[in-house]
């Protein structure tokens, strides 16, 4: 963005398109021309949210999707960041797995759903490790290509010094592929929430995608519409979390915008 | 964005000289297909003991992928697929990367486009589908629409970053060429923003099958998806592992063609990169 704007001109111009949404859809929802089931009003939708907010049984749901997202995503992150590095400073690994990742990076995984089903359950188990394995891709793949952009003049100088591998590894290796661990983990976590509420749409019995399903069989669409408003509020915070961490743990280099390279 | 590109990093043929005394001259050219075949014999193997019917081994799984061929339980349902998530794709895809680049030159619409695809773009837009639903009805038009919502933003984002990337260096040799707007947005700003372009499409492509199967998962009475479902619920399994498989080739199939579709249109980059 521009500099020399006015700070609140372009405050307004980066929330108008919004703005002017919300508007339509209220008059649109106030003018009668559709039966507030299918267009239901932005009062109505913000009260159902309140309700939403304040009700424990709700934040119960969303502590459901968000731990299942959550504990997917961490152990991809750990499996991967592992796997990736491996791969990247290691040639056999690289053409063994290598292969294997893009082998099987176009397949959506979610087809698997119903075997993992039978094997792991309908619980959360299944799901987690659908999630899992959805997230575990673009994290590899970045933390890989990371690992093998590190500078060469940084690895032989921490060998020079007397380093042993392990600590090139956890010293050198890691940190200098950081921003690039970064960038797959960001775009994993959204990932991570997809899965979630697809899954809990499909089968499950509680958590948010499992809400929006039942509102919509209710005809509740005012409900199911707070919903969708809380899980996209949740996958902007949880992006606007990992960004604070990026910030803080890669503090050398900022993101110039708020879309991560 | 879209993660750098998954080439697997075999040993060139020029950088073979360098190698341990004893060593194989291309030792790992072979190695993952090697991986595949003993992953599938062991797999073979231990469906000779004891195991649940839910688990079926490869022989039995091939057998049964070329018997509904034949029969035609597999083709319509793949069709029906087809029809859904390809106009999805190619609707979301173009109208992404058109307004991606027009964002990434024209600050007005980058002002105007950019915060609210940026702020939405970590939301699931499977949540969407309810809505949708209600507003087109529960056919093919409503999963098409979430479709090409979801391959609206990786296509936005990279077309964006590519357009706005554009070497200031070239637009200015251009204009001092005497080039016109339009003619430095054709040949100065389009191709240097492909090879990002490719890489958004690349990732809107595997979006775009999530997003089919789950939309066929939750409801439709055709496509790949609702075969998977049906059978798993009719305890069909032979036919569960068929529609797999199939949705498995498609999503690979589509993916190499994209590839294909690159190289022939990037010759150019791969050619100064190697």
């Amino acid at each position: 963005m521009s500099v020399h704007q006015p700070l609140l001109a372009s405050a307004f111009r980066r929330l108008a398109l919004l703005a002017v949404g919300v508007l339509v859809w209220e008059l649109v929802a106030r003018s009668g021309m559709f039966s507030p089931i299918i267009v239901p009003s932005v009062t109505r939708i913000g009260y159902q949210f309140w309700l939403l907010a304040i009700r424990p049984e709700s934040l119960m749901e969303a502590s459901y999707s968000v731990s299942r997202g959550l504990s997917g995503f961490a152990l991809a992150a750990v499996v991967g960041i592992a796997l990736g590095v491996l791969m990247g400073r290691s040639a056999l690994a690289a053409a063994c797995l290598g292969q294997l990742f893009s082998g099987t990076y176009p397949i959506p995984k979610i087809a698997f759903f119903p075997i993992f089903i039978y094997l792991f359950g309908i619980g959360s188990l299944s799901k987690v490790l659908l999630i899992f394995l959805e997230c575990l891709y673009p994290i590899v793949v970045t933390t890989h290509a990371g690992s093998r952009a590190v500078n060469r003049v940084l690895l032989w100088s921490a060998a020079n010094m007397g380093a042993s591998r392990a600590r090139i590894l956890w010293r050198v290796v890691v940190p200098a592929a950081a921003p690039f661990i970064f960038a797959g983990l960001r775009i994993a976590l959204p990932i991570a929430m997809i899965v979630v509420i697809i899954t809990e749409m499909i089968s499950s019995a509680d958590g948010l995608g499992y809400l929006v399903m039942y509102s919509l069989a209710s005809f509740k669409t005012d409900r199911m519409l707070a919903v969708v408003v809380a899980i996209a509020l949740l996958g902007v915070v949880l992006d606007w979390l990992i960004v604070c961490l990026r910030d803080r743990l890669v503090f050398w280099e900022r993101l110039d915008s708020y879309y991560a390279e | 964005m879209g993660g750098p590109e998954m080439a697997p990093h075999t040993p060139q043929r020029s950088e073979a000289p360098r190698q341990r005394r004893g060593a194989p001259r291309y030792p790992y050219r072979l190695l993952p297909l090697w991986f595949f075949l003993v992953t599938l014999a062991l797999w073979q193997l231990a469906s000779r003991f004891e195991h649940p019917d839910f688990i079926l081994s490869p022989v039995e799984i091939a057998s049964h992928f070329i018997e509904a061929l034949r029969s035609g339980e597999l083709l319509p349902h793949v069709g029906a697929s087809l029809v859904r998530s390809l106009p999805g794709f190619v609707i979301g895809s173009l109208v992404g990367v058109v307004l991606g680049l027009m964002a990434g030159i024209a600050r007005s619409l980058d002002q105007l486009l950019s915060p609210v695809v940026f702020l939405t773009y970590p939301v699931p837009k499977i949540v969407f589908l309810p809505i949708v639903m209600l507003w087109v009805g529960i056919g093919d038009v409503s999963k098409i629409l979430i479709i090409a919502l979801a391959c609206f933003y990786p296509c936005f984002i990279n077309a964006y970053y590519g357009a706005r990337g554009t070497p200031t260096l070239m637009v200015w040799t251009s204009l001092n060429m005497g080039a016109r707007r339009s003619q430095i947005f054709r040949k100065v700003v389009v191709p240097s923003a492909l090879p990002l372009v490719f890489a958004g499409l690349r990732v809107s492509l595997a979006l775009s099958f999530i997003l089919l199967f789950s939309t066929e998962m939750i409801n439709a009475r055709s496509g790949l998806g609702f075969l998977i479902r049906q059978s798993e619920s009719s305890l069909r399994f032979d036919l569960m592992y068929v529609a797999i498989v199939a949705v498995a080739m498609l999503g690979h199939a589509s993916d190499q063609l994209l590839l294909l579709v690159r190289r022939h249109v990037l010759a150019w980059q791969e050619a100064t990169s190697r």
